[in-house]
């Protein structure tokens, strides 16, 4: 009985949004009303009034950029929260239940890690600085960093990797993306304009658009080397296995 | 050509989803829900949406994958069966 209720409420729900879907104007169409108001403006001017060339960089960080900086400290409260409830490695006394895994790393396997980690890093800043240009961006390139991390991590173990990226390290950049994000759009209000926009109409008229050109780099940057560290450290908080301390007699 | 390799990604797409919710093996279900995200991945590239491509690749199949492998590293592998 109960199952047939809700085998009901579901058929009823699936009929509901199958007859929405169907409803919905064509994907693609040009006639749509997603096509008709903003999209137009964002093709037309947003090299003109963002100077990206990458026309999706200038909607994620100028259009809708408010947007964008919420995102960015969801990631840093998801950070917060881990830590709250794991608590961060001790230096020293950490080791991860892959480092007494009873199979080995290989000396293919280590040297292929060896090798990769690097050019993968290499990839990464490379998306996170063509982010205006070509696709990519602060947000692609950190989960980038933070997946090599992760194959670091998983061949050489928490204390290697740990050693690499020290707290000291990981700490000042943790909040990098939601600072540096606040920094340009109060940057932004200091220069003439309005929060974010990062206009800067009382500057020079021919160092305005490098201007702004350099603040969206910034913010990539920012974005980049911030989440990084963040999901760099939610693995490490996540993986940590702490030392008993021995009780010397 | 191009509507038949959306069909095989849609089909391909639908049958991890349902996989990956029905799989007992909780290991399993993460592998699936990982192989989900690279087609999502090659969808979104076939949208010519190359930024979500990129990052859906990279959160998607990467990061939330390991993260999901830890977290049943440090709990339990299998589900609990029903009436035991």
């Amino acid at each position: 009985m109960k199952n047939l209720l809700a085998l009901l409420f579901i058929a009823a729900l699936a009929a509901l949004l199958l007859y929405v879907v169907a409803n919905m104007p064509p994907m693609g169409d040009p006639e749509n009303p997603t096509a008709t108001h903003v999209i137009p403006r964002y093709l037309e001017g947003a090299e003109e009034e963002t100077h990206t060339v990458n026309v999706i960089t200038g909607i994620i960080l100028n259009y809708r950029g408010y947007d964008t900086m919420g995102e960015v400290t969801v990631i840093f409260t998801a950070l917060a929260a881990a830590l709250a409830v794991l608590g961060r490695e001790r230096r020293g006394r950490i080791y991860a239940y892959v480092d007494r895994s009873g199979v080995p790393s290989s000396v293919i396997v280590r040297t292929m890690v060896r090798f990769l980690v690097p050019l993968i890093v290499l990839f990464s800043v490379y998306t996170i600085l063509h982010g205006e240009i070509s696709p990519g961006g602060g947000f692609q390139g950190g989960a980038i960093i933070g997946g090599s991390m992760i194959v670091f991590t998983t061949i050489f173990g928490l204390y290697e990797s740990s050693r690499r990226i020290p707290q000291k390290v990981r700490f000042p950049l943790e909040g990098a993306a939601v600072m540096v994000f606040f920094l340009v759009g109060v940057l932004g209000m200091v220069g003439g304009g309005d929060f974010l926009t990062y206009a800067w109409p009382k500057a020079a008229a021919a160092l305005h658009p490098a201007l702004v050109t350099w603040l969206t780099v910034l913010v990539e940057i920012g974005i980049g080397l911030g989440g990084a560290m963040v999901l760099t450290s939610i693995l490490f908080c996540m993986i940590r296995e702490e030392e008993e301390i021995a009780v010397v007699a | 050509m191009g509507t038949a390799l959306n069909l095989v990604f849609i089909t391909l797409l639908v049958a991890t989803a349902i996989l990956a919710v029905f799989a007992r093996d909780l290991l399993a279900a993460v592998i699936i829900f990982s192989v989900y995200s690279l087609i999502m991945a090659l969808m979104w590239q076939r949208l010519q949406a190359p930024d979500l491509a990129l990052t859906e690749a990279a959160v998607g199949a990467g990061v939330t994958t390991v993260l999901f492998v830890v977290t049943i590293f440090k709990t339990r592998r299998r589900e609990e069966e029903e009436g035991e």
